[in-house]
């Protein structure tokens, strides 16, 4: 089943005199239960390519439809409640609210979208717990290592039952011990959840337990392997 | 709610130093704002009463032209009438007729010449206390008011007279008449007032009616009132009452340099303390500033995650809104009992102070004010620079593009 259609997407920054054509004309499916990476060296489109699927950045032109809705065509705020259900992000780095803890943090997201305390709590622990910090779901992101704050981003986006999961170079910041602990956890939802997910990434290790290669270069999709 | 106040609450403690850098701003603005207009509104009171007690009452009446030629030819009959009418008027506590006018005092071979105000013994002291500035002698009695008079003290040293001496006035009376006689001196009154003690010399209203020939007739009548909001309404109700011959006026129009005066400190407290939160205010907004930059990337995540911007807005707002409140709560929960000690217990003053205030005649005591205003108004003051601050971080959060904060 196909979870995101992404036809002709543009985006074109205008910044000062120079036009950046950041993404150029992407046209690529996903289908539920896909572990898809996107890689391409720096500057060639990979963030603003996730973040027009994701409805955080407005496209140039083009279309993303996710579970039959073009996201573009939503209101503003009716794009951000569509993004609180459907979509799960993991960014970089810092991705946690500092002033909440770990379990608090998760528990944000469901908050918001109204889930009553005892679902909180039992998905809290079950999520936390999945990604191994069922010991630190107390602790203040500041307390806890990297990886440690990548798992509970994970955690959280997966709290909110999306239908896939973006992940811009969610790696980026660890080292290799974590990033390994981070992949083989994410793996592991996707193969036993079947969760959805699509990240970027520099690093050839990451790339390597991807099952799809999407690669660009200037703005382009110039191979799409599945293996 | 509960989540939002959790957040708001906890980024506050999250830079302490800065918060309480920025609180403590506040609490200083909000307790010298207090502090100012406590202590401002507490002498303009003091001098205000004083002065309308002393000299012109809060209403007055006069003859038509009194106030422009104070002559005891623009003197007005002072009959049960108008007494009636005065005495009905329900804002009106006390009042009391004088004749105010000039003449020579003499004792043995020293001559000099002095103030002589006829009163209505019983009636003025209940609103000037005359009385209690009597160094020798005694005040006025029913048994001695009938030709006794009051001499200021320095006057009286002038003069070389004493208590029980004879003291001879010699003046013109109504329409040109002679005016002369002989009075026992009753008491001295030293005032804390040079030039009154110089110059001034009470009789009864009666024996000012006969020395100056002008039975029934006084130059003015002041009043007394119980509501001093309400004196404009007193005023066109008495207007409206009495013969149109007579004038009414206000303390304001008997003492224009004294409204003046106030008006004008007034003016100037309002500026100092606008300046201060001026300077506070832009203080704070530095800090949002700051505060938003810092947050720009925590800010674009949460919004990325489904939290509408209205929502976040609110998180900020009741953020800084906190800082204001708890500044606002701990500057007037500090200044209260400070100043209501001081309502309680003036502090006597001492050097220059003390003596531009005994030249004007009041004791040297500064007077505290603890009227709801002086708290209240800081507090909507903060408030509103709140507003304007929070305005900002509202606009902020409003243009503020996840992608691009994200970058950040
Ligand atoms: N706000 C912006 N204004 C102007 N140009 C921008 C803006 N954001 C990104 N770009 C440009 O768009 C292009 C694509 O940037 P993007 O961040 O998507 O690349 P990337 O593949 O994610 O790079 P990296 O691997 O370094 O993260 C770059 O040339 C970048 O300079
Ligand atoms: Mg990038």
């Amino acid at each position: 089943m196909k979870v995101i259609e992404i036809k002709d997407l543009v985006k074109i920054y205008n910044s000062s005199e120079v036009q950046v054509k950041a993404v150029n004309g992407i046209n690529l499916d996903f289908e539920e239960g896909e572990f898809a990476a996107v890689v391409g060296p720096s500057g060639s489109g990979k963030t603003t390519f996730l973040n027009m699927v994701g409805g955080l950045d407005r496209p140039t032109s083009g279309e993303v439809i996710v579970g039959g809705t073009n996201i573009w065509e939503l209101k503003s705020r009716k794009l951000i409640d569509f993004r609180l259900r459907n979509i799960g992000f993991v960014f970089q780095a810092y991705n946690l609210i500092p002033v909440l803890t770990a379990r608090e943090n998760v528990e944000f997201i469901m908050h918001l979208q109204g889930r009553d305390k005892h679902e909180r709590n039992q998905r809290v622990n079950e999520l936390l717990t999945a990604v191994g910090l069922g010991e630190r779901m107390e602790s203040r992101p500041s307390k806890l290592s990297g990886g440690q704050q990548q798992r509970v981003a994970v955690a959280r986006a997966l709290a909110s039952k999306p239908k896939f999961i973006l992940a811009d170079e969610p790696t980026a910041n660890l080292d290799s011990k974590s990033t390994e602990n981070l992949l083989d956890m994410m793996e592991k939802l996707n193969k036993e959840e079947n969760i959805t997910f699509i990240f970027s990434t520099h690093d050839a290790r990451v790339v390597k337990k991807a099952r799809r290669v999407i690669t660009l270069d200037d703005g382009k999709v110039t191979s799409d392997e599945k293996k | 709610m509960k989540t939002y106040f959790k957040l708001a609450w906890r980024n506050l403690w999250r830079n302490k130093r800065r918060s309480l850098i920025t609180i403590a701003s506040i609490f200083f603005g909000v307790f010298f704002a207090i502090f100012l207009s406590s202590i401002q509104k507490g002498s303009f009171e003091n001098i205000l009463e004083n002065m309308v007690k002393f000299y012109s009452g809060y209403i007055q009446i006069q003859g038509e032209k009194y106030k422009d030629n104070k002559s005891l030819n623009q003197s007005f009959e002072d009959n049960d009438l108008l007494r009636g009418k005065v005495a009905s008027e329900t804002n009106v506590t006390h009042f009391a007729s004088r004749i105010e006018s000039f003449a020579l005092s003499a004792f043995k071979d020293q001559t000099y010449a002095a103030v002589v105000l006829g009163i209505e013994p019983a009636q003025e002291n209940q609103i000037s206390e005359i009385s209690k500035w009597i160094s020798q002698g005694t005040y006025f009695t029913k048994s001695n008011e009938v030709n006794g008079v009051l001499i200021g003290s320095q006057l009286a040293e002038n003069l070389g007279i004493g208590v029980n001496d004879t003291l001879v006035l010699i003046g013109q009376g109504y329409h040109g008449q002679t005016a002369a006689g002989k009075f026992p001196v009753l008491g001295l009154l030293k005032f804390p007032l040079p030039d009154l003690n110089k110059q001034m010399i009470y009789m009864s209203l009666e024996s000012a009616r006969n020395f100056y020939s002008m039975p029934d007739r006084s130059t003015s009548m002041v009043l007394m009132v119980d509501n001093v909001d309400k004196i404009d309404k007193t005023i066109d109700h008495l207007e409206q009452a009495i013969d149109k011959n007579l004038k009414v006026y206000s303390w304001k129009e008997i003492q224009p340099e004294l409204e003046n005066f106030i008006q004008g400190k007034l003016a100037g407290g309002k500026i100092m303390k606008g300046i201060l939160f001026m300077v506070i205010g832009f203080g704070i907004w530095g800090t949002i500033i700051m505060l938003m930059a810092e947050r720009k990337r925590e800010l674009g995540i949460i919004i990325a995650l489904g939290v509408r911007k209205i929502r976040v807005m609110r998180i900020i707002v009741l953020e800084s809104f906190l800082i204001g409140f708890i500044g606002v709560v701990i500057g007037s929960i500090t200044s209260l009992p400070l100043v209501s000690y001081l309502y309680l217990h003036p502090v006597h003053v001492s050097g220059s102070i003390k003596e531009t205030y005994e030249s004007m005649g009041f004791e040297p005591v500064l007077k505290f004010s603890i009227h709801p205003d002086n708290f209240i108004s800081p507090a909507i003051t903060v408030f509103i620079l709140f507003t304007a601050i929070t305005l900002y971080a509202v606009w902020y959060i409003a243009r503020l593009k996840t992608a691009s904060a994200l970058r950040a």
